[in-house]
């Protein structure tokens, strides 16, 4: 696989020609955004001022005005900035990923199926609404991998019986085969508990974790204090989770800089990674050329592609090749 | 009176509460030694075939082989206590390594298909049995520390607890890192 220096220089070299011809576009939808802006927030001001006698019946005057403001001109700023995005991903992002391996497979508009993030157990609630996009599947060195932007709501009732969302995950989510064989489920979590609470009481308050299965107590001291384990089979975890593979997934987790959901069920490895963002999405106010929306893209494509090496799920155990 | 009778129950319950989780961790230790013991038997069924495979070209390292198949024939006696199980798992261990490391030096044992389906085998249930090994060991360190801290420590006295042994974790282990070796 390619380093992410390598990339840098594909996104910077082979991709410079085109990614000139798409940062005049964004400078023409920046001035197209900023002046519809303008012009539709002074449409608004105008209408409030004008039904000014009628609306004040309304109760909630300023925050209603507002929430149909924002709502508004998000959709408008989608609208906006559709084209420019499509030519992006297909441009830019497109080239990028089969850079990285051309038998790779990239459609935009999909995303990872609920029924895996379901499967995999990582969060309790279950999600009413799951959206994303940017789906990437295929084989890296024998390797099945897919993955996707995902974002993942449940849906309340607040105290006005209006329908509010609440997001359980936004973020990157990767599901690959495993290199060895396990029946148990296995997920590990980011330790919170223990990190806000203390060794004694987080650790009381992980065992009582109710919704997750038994907790898992890891021989490795750092891995132990960055995640919490929990498993149905006390021996099938530790038999995943040997001391290299910890001392991978700690790396890992430090690279990604971001809180990292792991586990392992039905012969497969989920991982959430929670960026609380949009991922791969072009940068409007900023210049595509800028080095650090650049390594953005890079990096991000490069850690999720990159978990086959960095966890040598490449090595398969003799007795599943 | 009343009070008296509510501090009783409350040290009663606490009493009841105590003498559970203390057995309860003997039984999580007795209930994994269980399952090390059953992978460490894979093993030893593998020592056998492994013996004749490479008997015939080991001259030099007859002496080996002997101890690894007294080893085994040791261990499979009946009514040995779990501490000496553990003794033995240990010697095997060491031993075993000791074969692996000489069948390099025999390039026409390295290339047999019989030796490399066995030491694929042996590696992958070394993987197994280093799990069940350190899910032994923190059973143990949690009943150990059951059995040391305050105030469990006058319960388990009084039940006549003794403190386990756990598994001494060989160096190479530790660092199994080179995962080469065993999956290649």
């Amino acid at each position: 696989m390619k380093s992410i220096s390598e990339l840098t220089d594909f996104y910077y070299k082979t991709l410079y020609p085109t990614l000139e011809k798409l940062e005049d576009d964004r400078k023409h939808l920046r001035y197209r955004i900023t002046v519809v802006g303008i012009f539709y927030t002074f449409v608004v001001l105008l209408m409030g001022f004008g039904f000014l006698d009628y609306l004040q019946s309304i109760p909630n005057l300023f925050f209603v005005l507002g929430f149909i403001y924002v709502g508004v001109g998000a959709f408008i700023y989608k609208f906006l900035i559709k084209d420019y995005t499509k030519e992006f991903k297909n441009k830019i992002i497109d080239p990028l990923i089969h850079a990285i391996d051309d038998k790779l497979s990239y459609i935009s508009e999909m995303h990872i199926s609920k029924d895996y993030f379901n499967r995999s157990e990582l969060f309790t609630q279950s999600p009413d609404r799951i959206s994303g996009n940017d789906f990437v599947s295929g084989e890296i060195d024998g390797v099945k991998i897919e993955f996707s932007d995902l974002h993942a709501e449940k849906k309340h009732k607040n105290s006005k019986n209006k329908d509010t969302w609440e997001t359980i995950f936004q973020g990157l989510f990767i599901v690959s085969e495993f290199n060895k064989h396990f029946k148990g489920k296995t997920v590990i979590l980011p330790d919170t508990a223990q990190s806000t609470f203390g060794d004694l009481i987080g650790n009381w308050l992980q065992s009582n974790n109710f919704g997750r299965s038994e907790l898992v107590k890891m021989d490795d001291i750092n891995f132990e204090k960055e995640f919490v384990v929990y498993s149905t089979d006390q021996i099938e975890a530790r038999y995943i989770l040997s001391h290299s593979l910890m001392k991978r997934l700690l790396a890992f987790k430090k690279k990604s800089q971001h809180p990292v959901y792991i586990s392992f069920i039905g012969e497969s490895i989920y991982m959430a990674i929670y960026y609380s963002k949009d991922l791969f999405e072009p940068s409007v106010f900023r210049s595509l050329l800028n080095y650090k929306i650049a390594m953005e893209y890079v990096k991000t494509l490069h850690l999720a592609l990159g978990i086959v090496e960095e966890l040598k799920l490449n090595q398969k155990l003799w007795s599943k090749r | 009176m009343s009070v008296f009778l509510i501090v009783i129950a409350i040290i009663a319950v606490i009493l009841v509460l105590m003498y559970n989780s203390l057995v309860s961790k003997k039984n999580q230790v007795e209930n994994i030694f269980a399952s090390v013991d059953t992978v460490l038997k894979k093993r030893y069924d593998l020592i056998p075939n492994l013996v004749s495979s490479v008997g015939k070209y080991m001259q030099h390292e007859k002496s080996l082989l002997e101890e690894v198949t007294k080893l085994r024939a040791d261990a499979n006696k009946p009514n040995i206590s779990d501490e000496q199980k553990i003794a033995f798992d240990a010697k095997v261990s060491s031993a075993l390594g000791s074969i692996m490391v000489a069948v390099e030096n025999y390039p026409e044992l390295k290339a047999n298909e019989n030796v490399m389906h066995l030491q694929h085998s042996l590696g992958e249930i070394e993987e197994q049995i280093s799990a069940a090994r350190r899910t032994y060991n923190q059973a143990v360190t949690d009943y150990n520390n059951a059995i040391e801290m305050i105030p469990t420590n006058f319960m388990a006295s009084a039940m006549n607890y003794q403190r386990k042994e756990v598994f001494e974790i060989v160096e190479s282990e530790r660092q199994n890192v080179n995962v080469k070796e065993l999956f290649n």
